[in-house]
């Protein structure tokens, strides 16, 4: 058991490309009696990466981060940690995993220097570090105001902060959050958005998130999920471009609309139009800038053009297709 | 070790930051001293009449007057104070999900369970180390030195009382409501309380023994006149063996279940 932990550091430290694979997950499936909650996805994470994990609700999200973080083993497959097995070495994982569930409950009736102590004395921090370890985490989370507060008493904003504390009290190199944000304030949710992307390089992470404007803002790579499959992976820019099949245009004109949206229409490279009031919203070929030809089109049809412009495909309507499509594809 | 010793203080820093210790302590306490106190007057009224009569003068003696009597009814009331205690054990975690981040951490499910169970028996213990003023105050006074009787009846409710602590436990890992997990320990506990009155152990039948044999009760009448019997010692021993093991082997399903 020994030489193999062992020698299977020494191979992967021979290997360098190995050893950066800080995250590997090897066709794990996970089923809640006959139900599939996630169906074998493999996806690997390199160190100081921060991965997003993005997906609707019930996707497999959570119980993918479940089996990484060995509160339940896969129902098949394998997790590797750094080159731990989460099998064979979870304890060993576990070491070196800093998590934040969605919605992180701890014990409300406990203090939050008490609560950082006590999970700090868990996660196995030497006693000659473990003050040492306690302010730097309170420096870190900023959670220096209310370090003598009950847990249950704090603001959500503060007890997600204390989340992350006790994750980080051990300095783990892999973060594992789900959800970071979600039930925040907007205020909140910049901070904590600010302080994760501060602690990229220095430690891999990974984020989940339904929401999309975070995966732009703070990782480096996406891996979407949806049914407990994998869709799309890839680097932020890499899935936006790829994705991207067509622009839209947002025109707003005052005239009567069947005869706005036949003159939408005579232009070349326009595929639909969408009429909601004086808002018209056009589905347009990437490849081509219609945006002239479609104010000509209106000007002449003596219409009045109050506005336009385009609207390309945020992340999230990229999202949004990628799972539209694919229940409208198991639909047919 | 050191993670069980951890679990150990938050646990036991629990019972106390909140009523449940100081409501069992009180409650076990003064019935205990109520029945004591009976007991004794009891008792010293009957020795005063039997003084007359030299032959039964000899045959009253302090432990089966005062304090078989008194063990046997605390039992009773230990079966009811337990399951407060051990119902919070797992089901509170896995109602207010504090458990996710425990099982998260680097420690071993039997290093949760070791240190949530031996919290909880220092309760039991410390509940049995209040009653201890009763008997020495009837021993200084009654000027006897017999201090072993007394002792094997505190071992025989301290065992008792984590016997039924470690199947509280076991159903405190089975259920996910704390209400649930109360009543279905005094339910067991009762269920192996009334094992010996379902055939007749007299009766002569087979199956009488046996189920008279697993009673959860019965074991402790030895222990109360004063005798350790090595039957009665492994019964309790194997009883909060198998409990704990069994709670070790339901979070193990519970967790590859999901």
């Amino acid at each position: 058991m020994k030489f193999t932990r062992f020698f299977s550091r020494f191979v992967s430290t021979f290997f360098k490309r190995e050893l950066e694979k800080v995250i590997k997950i090897e066709n794990v499936t996970k089923m809640y009696g006959p139900t599939v909650a996630v169906q074998d996805i493999s996806f690997q994470v390199e160190k100081g990466e921060i991965l997003g994990f993005l997906g609707p609700n019930g996707a497999g999200k959570t119980t993918t981060m479940r089996i990484i973080t060995g509160y339940f083993p896969p129902t098949d497959g394998n997790v590797y940690v750094l080159g731990y097995s989460i099998l064979s070495d979870p304890l060993e994982v576990k070491r070196r995993i800093g998590y934040v569930p969605e919605n992180p409950s701890m014990y409300n009736d406990m203090k939050v220097l008490e609560y950082l102590k006590f999970i700090g004395a868990i996660k196995d921090v030497p006693k000659s570090q473990l003050q040492d370890s306690i302010e730097k985490t309170v420096a870190l989370c900023a959670l220096k105001s209310v370090t003598h507060k009950r847990i249950g008493e704090l603001s959500r904003g503060f007890q997600q902060r204390v989340a992350l504390g006790q994750a980080l009290i051990n300095d783990p190199p892999v973060l594992v959050l789900d959800e970071p944000t979600s039930g925040l304030d907007p205020k909140q949710i910049h901070e904590i958005r600010m302080l994760i992307k501060s602690m990229a390089g220095e430690r891999t992470i990974i984020l989940s998130t339904h929401i999309l404007p975070e995966v732009s803002m703070t990782c480096s790579k996406v891996v979407i999920i949806n049914e407990g499959q994998i869709t799309a992976a890839g680097s932020t820019e890499e899935i936006g471009r790829n994705l991207e099949r067509s622009h839209q245009i947002e025109i707003m004109a005052e005239g009567p609309a069947e005869k706005i949206i036949d003159h939408i229409r005579r232009v070349k490279g326009v595929d639909n139009v969408i009429n909601q009031g004086i808002n018209y919203i056009v589905d347009v070929d990437k490849d081509s800038d219609v945006r002239a030809e479609i104010a000509k089109s209106i000007v002449t049809g003596d219409f009045d053009l109050l506005e336009l412009h385009t609207r390309s495909l945020s992340l999230e309507d990229v999202f949004l297709r990628l799972v539209t499509e694919e229940e409208g594809g198991e639909a047919r | 070790m050191r993670n069980i010793a951890e679990i150990y203080k938050r646990e036991l820093k629990f019972y106390f930051s909140t009523p449940i210790a100081y409501v069992v302590m009180v409650i076990f306490t003064a019935i205990f001293g109520f029945l004591f106190f009976r007991n004794l007057t009891y008792y010293s009224e009957l020795s005063y009449q039997l003084m007359q009569n030299p032959y039964y003068a000899q045959r009253v003696d302090l432990i089966l007057g005062v304090f078989a009597p008194l063990f046997n009814s605390n039992s009773i009331i230990l079966l009811m104070v337990i399951p407060p205690i051990s119902m919070r054990l797992f089901a509170e975690e896995k109602k207010s999900r504090t458990i996710e981040l425990l099982f998260t951490y680097p420690v071993k499910d039997i290093q949760i369970v070791m240190g949530k169970w031996l919290a909880a028996i220092t309760i039991i213990f410390l509940m049995l180390l209040l009653t201890a003023p009763g008997p020495f105050m009837a021993f200084t006074f009654a000027e006897s030195s017999e201090w072993g009787p007394i002792l094997a009846g505190y071992l025989g409710i301290f065992l008792m009382g984590v016997a039924f602590l470690s199947l509280g436990l076991l159903i405190s890992a089975l259920a996910e409501n704390q209400i649930v997990a109360i009543i279905v320990s005094y339910g067991a506990l009762l269920g192996f309380w009334f094992l010996g009155w379902v055939v007749e152990p007299d009766s002569g039948k087979q199956i009488g023994k046996v189920l008279g044999e697993l009673s959860i009760i019965g074991h402790l009448t030895n222990f109360v006149k004063g005798v350790i019997n090595t039957t009665d010692l492994m019964y309790y021993l194997l009883f909060i063996f198998t409990s704990v093991f069994l709670t070790l082997r339901v979070l193990e399903s519970k967790r590859w279940r999901g």
